[in-house]
């Protein structure tokens, strides 16, 4: 395995050395299987109250810290012997069962910062010591997906929303729809062969940046328009959340191109009244990941999307005065996709060992991070930190 | 004081010209059109930067209009609102002032839910947003769609709650490295008690905690006010609020030294934003190179500017529409950190947003519709010939392009045009929409 990926890196080195290998004619060797694989990463805004999500119900003080928000151990989908999920879960504790969810307990960045700015920021650049950069981790990985194959279209953001700083990048410019009907042009022929004469022209700085988005808006609404309109095999919950992901795994499913995609559910921020509200995003998360999991088994391309569902930091363990919870630490992800090995990974929380109330950080963001990058992709890795053997 | 950076700007001999006037109309307020721009041209420099100061009243019949929409609850009504008087062109320093503090002071009606309290923050923008920036924070702080906002409300004696105090140090006064994280949970106690009732500011003297608190390294039994009141005497405070005033009149990312030398002028001007916005107005600085063109124009800024120079009629809701489409919202900014503006403006959806819209309004040249009307031979100047109708787009749309390759390119591609009215479409939308054009 280790070799494989070693040879792979290595190996784009070799070949810039000896032209020949890349040369013009037909393939040496089979297309890197590794070049098909997608990265779907969901990010859960306002931080996550990871631990009504993946609950430690063998523990007291969870139900001694929690009157009113612990959940009902006799509700939870088993996940194993010490921990369940949440009861509005069911779908994503099928997909557990079935070996294609891997959950990393207590994962956070060093120096926790209680900021959803600040802490979005680390996530976002995948470097806690500067995290006001302006490149974003998916950013550098679409600069490397570009750099091999300059007329794809490497990363998008699903949703519409500004770009978040994560899709960040040096050379490329990743485009944000909200969905395929936001991406018809007006226009004439014969003004799309004008603009297409100006927009030709050589520009510096902001100006080039700008005339690359058109271009690749230009580009992005021609081809989305063939292939988000292909029916899909499951149906999916109504959401928009859920829509998303239904055209995530339709451009997977027509090859568009595309390699990284970043999709949000926001709302997470529940400081009030939260266990009605939490229940509802959970459901949303855990239905509509079902179905894309579902829709990517039946359209043959399971094995080729793994997916990150993050949140920018957990809740304090004690809930507070409001029946809700205030801003935490570390908290579990899930990893989940066909080429995934399912399983629990790092040191699930304690609750009589907390820091300053909260659940501690056990694994670093990074090395959850390094695998996707590194193993999944096959990519070079925004840190030096141990991958975690999440994926096969 | 002595200024050096903001020391004003003596034109030297052609350089107070078209370009020069369109960067003042588009960035003191929402453009102007070819006929107002020659006028303000021909008066100079100080005349002109005086209008956009002088001419300080809302309409009056738009300002009243809010009282009968208010009742129907409707906030893309009030947005609509909002943009009409934007549109109108009037006072348009003030209601520059006024988007401005919404991006900063970022509140949403996605959790405020009340269109009257929406009003009565964009009011308070409006009439208080030149003045004294400590008077504008402190009523900010007791604004009632604020207090909502940042969950004044929850914040108890016992149980205090850290949103306002936190985002006033992070976001809205300081920046973040300026505090700590117990000058937070401090200022979040001395805070406690303010609330609301009804769409009213509310003190509730028992949910005030009354102890000893210690913020900034000062220790007393501090109420809200006297918070606030220690935020503003941070040295940070200045620096934050001029450097968003440099990042708006000038250019994103702004020196060091500019915004030393606008946090010294802001506190020597007794904190008056529109004292301090008039030296940036007049100086070499805003004039220079590095000003101009040199932010991506947001969308409302966008829109507006386009229709006001242009001379294009549109009603403000299509108006509206147009921006939201592009990304923004007016009253429902994504965060409390406002709009991130610059890149963040441009994604595919967005771009594709604001090219149909763009080429929708040249197109209302001749496919005028009942709703908008625009008459390019009117807004351009008399074109007589294809060659013209390049010419006269480039010097009111990018004045400072009229030669080399961009201008090239869209005469090139007009030249052959089968009608003079198609050409004057033409390059109006090729100019309209391309990467030039959207940098303010």
């Amino acid at each position: 395995m280790n070799t494989r990926r070693q040879f792979l890196i290595d190996g784009l080195r070799v070949s810039a050395a000896l032209p020949f290998l890349a040369g013009t004619g037909p393939r040496l060797f089979p297309r890197e299987a590794r070049e098909e694989r997608v990265l779907v990463v969901v990010q859960l805004t306002g931080g996550n109250d990871g631990l009504n999500m993946v609950v430690p119900h063998r523990q007291d003080a969870y139900f001694r810290l929690r009157p009113t928000l612990s959940q009902d151990p006799r509700k939870l989908h088993p996940l194993d012997g010490d921990h369940g999920l949440h009861p509005s879960m069911g779908g994503l504790a099928e997909l557990y069962g079935e070996g294609l969810v891997a959950v990393v307990h207590g994962v956070g960045y060093p120096g926790a910062d209680r900021s959803h700015f600040r802490s979005m920021e680390v996530w976002h650049t995948g470097d806690p010591d500067h995290p006001a950069g302006d490149v974003g981790w998916l950013g550098r990985l679409a600069d490397q997906v570009a750099a091999e194959d300059a007329t794809g279209l490497p990363a998008l953001q699903i949703g519409g929303g500004s770009l978040p700083l994560a899709l960040w990048a040096r050379s490329t410019f990743t485009p944000s729809v909200r969905d395929a009907s936001g991406f018809r042009l007006e226009g004439s022929a014969r003004f799309a062969k004008a603009r297409g004469r100006v927009l030709g022209i050589e520009r510096r700085g902001t100006e080039a940046f700008l005339a690359e988005a058109a271009r690749v808006s230009y580009d992005a609404a021609e081809r989305m328009a063939r292939s988000a309109d292909r029916p899909s095999k499951v149906e999916y919950p109504g959401s928009g959340f859920a829509r998303g992901l239904r055209l995530i795994a339709r451009l997977v499913e027509s090859r568009f191109g595309t390699r990284i995609f970043h999709i949000e559910l926001g709302g997470f921020d529940t400081h009030s009244r939260q266990a009605p509200a939490h229940a509802d995003l959970l459901r949303t998360l855990s239905s509509a990941l079902t179905a894309f999991l579902r829709d990517l088994e039946a359209s043959g391309v399971a094995g080729d999307v793994a997916t990150l569902v993050f949140s920018e930091f957990g809740r304090r363990v004690q809930e507070n005065g409001s029946r809700g919870t205030d801003h935490g630490q570390g908290a579990p992800v899930f990893v989940l996709g066909g080429g995934v090995r399912g399983g629990m990974y790092g040191t699930p929380p304690d609750l009589t060992h907390l820091v300053e109330g909260d659940v501690p950080t056990t694994t670093d963001f990074r090395s959850v991070y390094a695998a996707l990058e590194k193993d999944w992709l096959g990519l070079t890795p925004s840190s030096s930190l141990r991958a975690l053997p999440l994926v096969t | 004081m002595k200024l050096h950076v903001l020391r004003p700007w003596r034109p030297g001999r052609g350089e107070w010209n078209r370009a020069a006037v369109y960067h003042l109309a588009r960035r003191a307020g929402f453009g102007a059109g070819r006929a107002e721009l020659d006028r303000l041209l021909a008066g100079g420099v100080s005349d002109a930067v005086d209008r956009f100061l002088s001419d300080d009243a809302p309409d009056a019949r738009l300002l009243a209009g809010a009282a009968a929409l208010l009742p129907q609850g409707e906030i893309d009504a009030l947005a609509a609102w909002w943009m009409s008087l934007i549109l109108s062109g009037k006072a348009p320093l003030r209601e520059r002032i006024a988007l401005l503090w919404h991006d900063h002071f970022a509140t949403s009606f996605a959790k405020v839910k009340d269109v009257r309290m929406m009003h009565r923050q964009n009011t308070l923008f409006r009439e208080r947003g030149l003045g004294d920036f400590r008077e504008l924070l402190h009523a900010v702080a007791t604004d009632p769609a604020m207090l909502i906002w940042l969950d004044g409300d929850a914040n108890r004696a016992g149980t205090p709650n850290e949103n306002f105090a936190r985002e006033v140090m992070e976001l809205f006064a300081l920046g973040i490295g300026n505090y700590t994280e117990r000058d937070i949970q401090e200022s979040a106690r001395a805070l406690t008690g303010w609330g609301t009732e009804g769409r009213s500011f509310r003190y509730r003297a028992p949910d005030h905690d009354g102890g000893t608190k210690t913020i900034f390294g000062e220790r007393g039994t501090f109420g809200g006010e006297e918070a606030i009141d220690l935020i503003l005497a941070q040295p940070a405070c200045p620096r934050h609020i001029a450097r968003r005033l440099l990042e708006e009149f000038v250019a994103p990312n702004p020196r060091k030294e500019w915004v030393e030398e606008t946090a010294e002028l802001l506190v020597s001007e007794d904190w008056s934003i529109g004292r301090t916005v008039e030296v940036i107005l007049r100086s070499e600085l805003f004039f220079s190179p590095q000003a101009r063109r040199s932010r991506i124009a947001g969308p409302i800024e966008l829109v507006a500017t386009t229709i006001r120079t242009l001379g294009a009629r549109v009603p403000a809701r299509l108006a509206l529409e147009a921006a939201m489409r592009m990304g923004q919202i007016p009253f429902q900014p994504p965060s409390v950190k406002g709009w991130d503006g610059m890149k963040t403006w441009i994604n595919a959806g967005a771009w594709v947003a604001r090219h149909n819209a763009l080429w929708r309004l040249a197109r209302a040249h001749v496919e005028d519709t009942d709703e908008v009307h625009l008459d390019l031979r009117d807004s351009l100047g008399s074109p007589k010939s294809n060659e013209d109708a390049t010419r006269f787009a480039l010097e009111l749309l990018t004045p400072d392009l009229v030669d080399g390759a961009f201008a090239e390119a869209v005469r090139e591609s007009v030249r052959s045009a089968p009608s003079l009215d198609e050409a004057l479409t033409g390059a109006t939308a090729l100019v309209l929409t391309a990467p030039e054009y959207h940098l303010i």
